[in-house]
């Protein structure tokens, strides 16, 4: 028979734990509406930027500038962006793993990472990849400085030669239920193919002051925006499964505590009908 | 039917203007620009100043600070590093950017980055102080 004290004992931890996840669920909502609100904000000027730049790269040479050089070399850099705490779902995993399934594709010295995040590094650090940087604890400070100051490092990587390819992989926020895995080439930057239309033809663009300098500006500028951007959905995506996996945390604790209190009743009752039994045996037999 | 351009302004904090007009003007660097119906493609860098819109006769101004203007098929992007609208401008705080600028400036210890930076400010600062004055 189950002892009732142990019984108890547990109840109290799984009553704690619950208390805790459902504090950190709280506190995953509050923090998800400003980071909702920021990337709702970013993603405007984002797409404006890469529609912009669309037009102005398919109209003028790819060796106008270092950043859309398209390279036959294999040398991959990935920019993984995890978080820094667990206890978010699949949040992390599902980075790491598709982070690992594209190393694979790539002899292993060809790979470089860039690791933002504690729990990417965790795992990374002791695996047979070179890193190049990681930026632990991004989650507590990060601005639109900081994704200007890895875009730059990014950039120099780049139009050194030290890479070919630049990808980053990162959640993108789709819902607050919902992340998705994005793995997107960052360098060099690939124009959209302008739709010839029958009959239309691309219009060159009046530039002022001239095409090299507003190319130039226009890329330093996009992968400041592209980082930030991807660090914002990153951030979003966080929060939403941090929110999910505590508030299924929060009901399991629940479920749980249901049926260990059935328990301990059952096994109240059994006590005492135990008892109840030698009292009225031990009456019996003094009555004989 | 009238002829109407579709603006739209943004800038990394969030999306300003999304509607249709029939006439923008800018700050352009190398001197302010208007735009109308039918305007030929343009790529173009803002510097800090005024950006204002004409629609259905009333004009709307905003005050932005560096940034890009596009215009293909009678779309205008403008993607600005900052905008506001006339009325949202707080004159305190700009003064005070101003003075702060202006006293850095001529100190120096300041370095070529720090300089260019600094000297970004003060120009934003007096657009604000500028366009508002009116008001």
């Amino acid at each position: 028979m189950p002892n009732l004290k142990d019984i108890k004992r547990r109840i109290r931890s799984v009553k704690n734990t619950q208390q805790i996840t459902k504090a950190m669920k709280l506190v995953a909502a509050s923090k998800l509406r400003k980071a909702q609100l920021a990337i709702l904000e970013a993603r405007p000027y984002a797409v404006k930027m890469m529609d912009v730049l669309n037009h102005l790269a398919a109209r003028c040479n790819s060796d106008l500038h270092p950043l859309l050089d398209e390279r036959e070399g294999n040398k991959h850099l990935f920019l993984i962006i995890t978080a820094d705490k667990g206890l978010c779902g699949g949040f992390n995993g599902s980075i790491i793993r598709k982070t690992a399934e594209h190393l694979k594709k790539n002899p292993q010295n060809e790979n470089s990472l860039i690791i933002a995040g504690k729990k990417g590094n965790d795992i990374f650090r002791n695996r047979p990849v070179n890193i190049v940087d990681d930026h632990i604890g991004w989650t507590k400070d990060f601005n639109y400085l900081k994704a200007q100051e890895i875009g730059e490092s990014l950039a120099t990587l780049f139009s050194e030669k030290k890479v070919d390819k630049v990808f980053m992989i990162y959640n993108e926020f789709k819902s607050v239920m919902a992340q998705e895995v994005i793995v997107e080439q960052l360098l060099p930057v690939v124009p959209e193919k302008l739709e010839h239309k029958e009959g239309s033809f691309a219009v060159d663009y009046i530039y002022e002051p001239d095409e090299e300098a507003i190319l130039d500006g226009l890329l330093k500028r996009y992968m400041t925006v592209e980082v930030c951007r991807a660090f914002l959905e990153s951030s979003a995506s966080e929060h939403g499964a941090r929110m999910t996996a505590m508030d299924s945390a929060t009901r399991n604790a629940g479920e749980m505590i249901g049926a260990l209190t059935l328990t301990y009743n059952q096994a109240r009752q059994a006590y005492i009908t135990k008892e109840l039994i030698e009292i009225v045996n031990g009456a019996e037999a003094l009555k004989g | 039917m009238t002829q109407k351009l579709i603006l739209s302004i943004v800038t990394p904090e969030k999306q300003l203007v999304s509607e249709e007009v029939d006439q923008v003007n800018v700050p352009g660097t190398e001197g302010d620009m208007g735009i109308l119906y039918d305007h030929a493609p343009i790529l173009t860098v803002l510097r800090s100043g005024q950006l204002s819109y004409e629609k259905e006769g009333k004009t709307v101004v905003l005050v932005v600070s560096g940034g890009y203007l596009e215009v293909t098929d009678n779309r205008v992007t403008v993607m600005a590093e900052t905008g506001e609208f006339l009325k949202e401008i707080d004159r305190e705080r700009a003064e005070r950017a101003q003075a702060e600028a202006e006293k850095r400036l001529g100190e120096t210890d300041i370095s070529e980055e720090e300089y260019i930076e600094t000297q970004k400010k003060l120009f934003r600062a007096i657009a604000r102080l500028e366009n508002s004055e009116s008001n």
